[in-house]
């Protein structure tokens, strides 16, 4: 083998959870992301998408199977990863500025050069008039945005997104799919994106790995050709609407 | 019904001028109703009373603004009501900073102690529902009739309040929260001081507000108890032994407008350190 090794590479991991009547989440998920992909993670409610992301994140230890990063085994939580969790997290007794430097803070950097990064992604963001509210004065879709913003901060090799945009109605929700397909066109990362809604993936992804329902296993993987930057056009267009079918044809 | 999105909190929304006029108007309607009892129990009401072992005579059972005017006048002018006050509100502060500096800190320790949870919390259950006034017979014993004993009564109801408030606040700590704090690479003590404490923040407040109520309750019980002069306690005491009534409206108005006046020092503490929270109705 030559190359350097994957970004994020999942081999045969199955996760049970423990109980009563033990459920069994994954049976055996095998996934590569390179470098600067960005892959999004597909699959009905209750497949185990987000099982897995807290896998990769380090949150849960895998039943079966392993996980690296990098070419190093993931052991627990690290910066390493940045992991945008499903809830809202952003930290309502901070400001926006405080939330995007906590990272920083964790790391030790000092105030100026914290403000120098901070203030740099909340203008990517378009948030620079509210550097300094607290969240409340901010709509779900934007705290979300801060939320990513927090971790790209701390510019972590992988990005890791699970349904960042699922508790919004559908025209915030596309808004905010062009805030992040932008921010990721100005700062290439690699990212791994967990949706259950199929043009939410084909918009954003370069790859769509399918899961099927509980067991999650990989049922297709599918790449995504269309070109960038994507617009509403992409949306109607053609290849769009054939790509799809096609996910929708693996679904059911 | 509030409309949605209007802000309900005590610094915005109604407007403080309009509450503190209803908060005027609910006062004076009850100065009313007790002025107009007064005038109609005149001469109408018992003067003497039969108090278990004597008869007491020339009782005003609903004394009327005059006398009570009167009776506030002279408490004022010699010097008691005032020299009360500065002793009775100068041992609820002294506890109540000591019982919450105790009971903040042992509640942070055992709601962050999970492990130790199993051993915490029949001690938490337990001093729930004791009140810590039962403790007053046991203080004398221990520490005899003084300062001491009534201080460290209050101090010990505002432990028990603000032990259970900082506890319970530690423990609700949204784990989302914690989560996202240590995949930025936050470390434990990073984690307590910026996600922790500030999480827990409004619990211990609500708990030192109400710890704040709870140790006038205290202090004036225990003053009731162990009477020397001069407090609120020791006053309302030596007018239930002539018996003047009187004196006794004017030292629970005392204590009132007092509770009054350190609940709403509490609570605007309250409201500016959880500006950040959401609060709409």
């Amino acid at each position: 083998m030559t190359g350097p090794a994957p970004r994020l590479d999942a081999v045969d991991v199955g996760y049970t959870y423990p109980g009563d009547t033990p459920t069994q989440a994954l049976e055996s998920v095998n996934l590569t992301v390179q470098d600067s992909e960005f892959v999004a993670l597909l699959g009905p409610v209750g497949c185990g998408k987000t099982t897995l992301l807290r896998i990769l994140a380090g949150f849960l230890r895998p039943t079966k199977g392993a996980v690296r990063c990098d070419g190093a085994e993931v052991d627990g939580p690290s910066p390493q990863r940045g992991y945008v969790l499903q809830e809202d997290a952003i930290f309502p007794w901070m400001t926006v500025r405080e939330n995007v430097e906590f990272g920083l803070l964790a790391r030790g950097m000092p105030p100026a050069a914290r403000v120098e990064v901070s203030s740099e992604l909340i203008r990517l963001i378009g948030l620079s008039r509210f550097a300094d509210a607290h969240p409340k004065e901010l709509s779900a879709g934007m705290a979300k945005m801060v939320e990513v913003a927090r971790v790209l901060a701390i510019d972590p090799a992988i990005l890791l997104l699970d349904e960042p945009f699922g508790a919004l109605d559908a025209q915030t929700r596309a808004r905010m799919q062009d805030e992040l397909a932008r921010l990721w066109e100005r700062r290439r990362k690699t990212v791994l994106f967990v949706t259950h809604d199929a043009e939410e993936a084909l918009y954003l992804a370069d790859r769509i790995v399918v899961l099927s329902s509980r067991p999650g296993r990989v049922e297709a993987d599918i790449p995504v050709e269309l070109p960038r930057p994507r617009s509403l056009e992409s949306r109607f267009s053609p290849a769009f609407s054939a790509l799809k079918r096609r996910i929708w044809e693996t679904l059911s | 019904m509030l409309p949605r999105n209007k802000k309900n909190n005590f610094f915005s929304g109604p407007g403080i001028r309009t509450r503190t006029a209803r908060g005027l108007l609910s006062l004076g309607a009850l100065a009313i109703v007790y002025g107009v009892a007064a005038e109609i129990g005149r001469g109408r009401l018992p003067d003497r009373i039969w108090l278990g072992t004597h008869y007491v005579e020339n009782v005003q059972l609903l004394p009327p603004y005059g006398s009570l005017a009167e009776e506030a006048v002279f408490l004022l002018q010699s010097g008691i009501l005032l020299s009360s006050i500065a002793v009775s509100a100068g041992r609820v502060l002294l506890g109540f900073m000591l019982g919450a500096a105790f009971g903040i800190l042992l509640g942070i320790a055992t709601g962050r102690a999970t492990r130790a949870e199993y051993l915490a919390d029949p001690w938490v259950t337990f001093f729930r529902f004791t009140p810590a006034l039962a403790l007053l017979p046991l203080y004398v014993l221990w520490f005899g009739y003084g300062e001491g004993t009534k201080i460290l009564l209050v101090a010990s109801s505002v432990a028990v309040v603000t032990l259970l408030g900082a506890h319970q606040g530690v423990r609700s700590v949204p784990r989302v929260y914690l989560d996202a704090a240590s995949a930025l690479g936050a470390g434990p003590g990073l984690a307590f001081r910026k996600i922790v404490l500030p999480a827990a923040l409004p619990h211990i407040f609500a708990s030192l507000r109400i710890g704040l109520g709870l140790a006038w309750v205290t202090i004036v019980v225990a003053e009731l108890i162990d009477a020397r002069m001069p407090s609120l306690g020791y006053l309302l005491t030596l007018a239930g032994g002539y018996p003047r009534v009187s004196t006794m409206v004017v030292g629970i108005a005392t204590i009132g407008a007092l509770v009054l006046a350190f609940d709403l020092f509490a609570l605007s503490v309250h409201a500016r350190a959880t500006r950040w929270m959401r609060r709409t109705g």
